[in-house]
């Protein structure tokens, strides 16, 4: 990949002559070094769980937050650059929130993607309009939701593109986890079954062994909406593995 | 008392001061009833053709949809009149009666420029504030005439003219099919069309025309002379049973009669000289 | 002593009002009625100023969604100008989020459109009406700078205070004792709309010529038109 690495990686505007932005590249791969995280839609509704890097014996656990409310029915699990993802997540709830001020209904998940992803593109394109980012987003998120046609599960990385998914794993893990889930997914599959899948493919890529402290998981269902499991029930799937 | 100071005549000024207090401490003045109006008036081989609408408005509401806007004036005389709804029944009752006295004192038929006269006069007294537009029309031993009388006081002598909010719908008409010399039947079709033009074009004018007919021979009411608008049907009947208004509560009180006098109405003296 | 020169400026005068009145009355007449399974809304085709005529043949009715309608009246330039911002937003919602818009959305945004003209409003009453998610018909009401109402019968414009205790005492049998209100059918609605539009352009100059009647059920829409005095 880095074979043609040239002068072209400077600006985050400017293709090289092979047709590529490094820059967004090099985003992609900074997702790379991020913790695992997993979404899985089912028609019960969403799953998303996520390891927590646990650094420090000092550390706080329950201060790492990389899956966070975007609204009631939506949902979203982070991985790379935390930090960047605050203005992404806090874009989304803008919108979101907007959108039910004007339209007084729900936000659908991919319009909230698209939303997102807007933002994502607009790296350097700081003028009269308002300031941008610099460089392109560091972060990829899975947004877990349900809207009119149910639930659902878009992926989006750096460069601003986003796809819908029935199951889909994020971060240095990622390779690994989403063979594991391409092998056990199936349309109808149930929410715990799906939990299960989540926490049992976390456990197979995470270096530390799994435990209700080092992971975070969460849901998205027509009864409850966006939810979080508590340790002792993320402890209680865990033991069953 | 009062019904002393009534008895004078001319208008009566003694409530304007506390009026225009009340103005001041923002109670507002009751609004009299001006209504839009489409009159018309034209002069015939025989005599004069009267001609009005039928609506009264009080603003954006119909008030009555089938008033009377031609106004006796004298057995040869009668005038259109659009404005303020008092001012018009004021104005040519007072009217119908000074030319009657006229009629008494001379002892002959009123020619219908004495009326003009004396309707200018009064109008011009009062500067405008006798909100009275008329077409006056009239046959008498010179021949047949319409008058155009402003509320200021102007008059016009005219072949033809209308009056009101809808005098441009109806004199539109005029100025495309009047000729000199119409025939009876072709003048009161022509007044027709141009009232009608008023009743659908301008909105302060509706309902009915009216026509008046005078000749040497006579004046002729022809009211309504068509009746251009019907009234929609309705599809549901909207009847209530009786006791569907709720009676909330009762009291019964006696009248009382505390004494009964009789007072002896017998004939008084004739007082002789 | 030296003559003293002073220069008066503009704002050293006394302020000067100027008279500046954007908004103009055409008139104009809307009725909604809801029903369980249809709504029907209704206006009158005379577009007026003051005592005079400009159209007897203009509805004040306006499609937006194959489910939802939008009657406005008041100032006709008004009228024009927030539908057609209206049925932009419908376009541009549609291409966002690939789909119609729902009537309760489009309700909302309607609502939210003409409280952004809080200061300067857009001089209309609007009756939106339309089928909820159910298939209910539902009937919207709101005031110029866009206080809404869900309502299941509703009039508004010129003959609004003509129209509205008739429909208060027919459908909700308002101020009256051993009545129950009737069940709202087509038949029923269209009576009520027909005669209420009969009697408002008896007494009414500003509503007549014409009555527009839009039906909006699940299988579909359908109009009628019924004839007004014309006077």
């Amino acid at each position: 990949m880095f074979l043609t690495r040239s002068e072209y990686d400077r600006g985050v505007n400017t293709f090289s002559p092979e047709g590529r932005l490094f820059q967004v590249e090099y985003a992609i791969e900074a997702i790379k070094l991020g913790s695992t995280a997993i979404g899985i839609q089912t028609s019960e509704g969403v799953v998303l769980a996520v390891e927590k890097r646990i650094t420090s014996p000092l550390m706080i656990p329950s201060t790492i937050e990389k899956i966070v409310e975007i609204d009631r029915h939506i949902g979203c699990a982070v991985s790379g650059l935390v930090a960047d993802s605050r203005t992404l997540v806090d874009h989304a709830r803008v919108e979101c929130a907007n959108h039910w001020f004007v339209y007084n209904e729900d936000m659908k998940v991919e319009s909230v993607a698209q939303a997102v992803s807007n933002l994502a593109i607009r790296f350097g394109d700081s003028d009269d309009d308002g300031p941008a980012m610099s460089r392109p987003f560091g972060v990829a998120m899975l947004f877990a939701g349900l809207d009119k046609s149910g639930a659902q599960l878009y992926h989006m990385d750096p460069s601003g593109t986003f796809l819908e998914f029935g199951a889909k794993a994020i971060g240095s893990g990622s390779e690994g986890a989403q063979q594991s889930l391409q092998e056990s997914y199936h349309k109808s599959m149930t929410l715990q079954e799906a939990l299960k899948i989540a926490l049992t493919v976390l456990k197979q890529v995470m270096e530390e062994k799994v435990s209700g402290s080092n992971v975070e998981v969460a849901a998205v269902t027509p009864e409850k909406g966006f939810h979080r499991y508590p340790q002792n029930e993320v402890e209680a799937i865990i033991s069953n593995l | 008392m009062d019904s002393l100071e009534d008895i004078h005549t001319g208008f009566q000024f003694s409530n304007f001061a506390r009026n225009e207090t009340l103005v001041a401490k923002g109670f507002p003045m009751p609004k009299s009833r001006k209504t839009g109006t489409t009159i018309a008036g034209v002069v015939f081989k025989d005599g004069v053709v009267l001609g009005a609408d039928t609506r009264a408005t009080e603003g954006d509401i119909i008030a009555d949809k089938n008033c009377s806007k031609i106004h006796y004036l004298q057995p040869n005389m009668y005038c259109c009149g659009a404005g303020t709804a008092a001012d018009l029944v004021m104005t040519t009752q007072l009217m119908a009666s000074q030319l009657e006295l006229h009629r008494l004192n001379t002892g002959r038929q009123v020619p219908v420029v004495a009326a003009n006269r004396m309707l200018k006069q009064m109008l011009f007294r009062y500067q405008g504030y006798i909100g009275a537009a008329l077409v006056l029309g009239g046959v008498d031993k010179h021949g047949s005439h319409i008058y155009s009388i402003h509320p200021h006081g102007s008059t016009d002598r005219l072949p033809y003219t209308t009056m009101g909010s809808g005098s441009l719908a109806a004199m539109s008409v005029f100025e495309v099919h009047w000729k000199p010399d119409l025939e009876l039947e072709e003048a009161k079709q022509l007044v027709r069309d141009a009232i009608a033009g008023g009743i659908f074009n301008d909105l302060g004018s509706g309902s009915n025309v009216d026509l008046c007919i005078i000749t040497k021979d006579g004046a002729t009411m022809l009211r309504p002379y068509d009746v251009a608008n019907v009234k929609g049907q309705r599809q549901g009947k909207y009847i209530y049973k009786t006791g569907t208004t709720d009676i909330l509560s009762t009291s019964v009180r006696p009248i009382q009669i505390v004494s009964e006098t009789v007072r002896k109405v017998g004939e008084e003296e004739m007082e002789t000289a | 002593m030296a003559t003293e020169v002073m220069e008066v400026g503009d704002y050293m005068r006394d302020p000067r009002k100027h008279h500046f009145s954007p908004y103009m009355d055409n008139g104009g007449t809307t009725v909604a009625i809801a029903g369980d399974d249809f709504v029907m809304v209704a206006s009158d085709l005379r577009l007026s100023r003051g005592f005079n005529i400009f159209s007897r043949e203009q509805s004040k009715i306006f499609g937006l969604t194959p489910k939802t309608m939008l009657a406005s009246t008041g100032c006709w330039a008004d009228v024009l100008t927030l539908n057609k911002v209206l049925q932009a937003r419908l376009t541009m919602y549609s291409h966002e989020h690939h789909d119609v818009m729902s009537t309760t959305a489009v309700a909302q945004l309607l609502s939210t459109m003409l409280y952004w003209r809080r200061f300067f409003p857009y001089y209309v009453s609007n009756i939106l009406v339309g089928l909820d998610e159910e298939g209910k018909g539902v009937v919207y009401h709101y005031d110029p700078v866009g206080h809404m109402e869900k309502l299941t019968y509703s009039a508004a414009g010129a003959s609004v205070s003509q129209i509205q205790p008739l429909l208060d005492n027919q459908i909700d049998a308002l101020n009256m004792k051993n009545v129950t209100p009737p069940k709202m059918t087509k038949e029923l609605a269209h009576q009520l709309i027909h005669d209420a539009f009969i009697s408002a352009a008896e007494r009414d100059i500003n509503t007549g010529d014409g009555v527009i009647i839009h039906t909006i059920t699940k299988e579909g829409t359908s109009e009628e038109k019924i004839k007004l005095r014309r006077d």
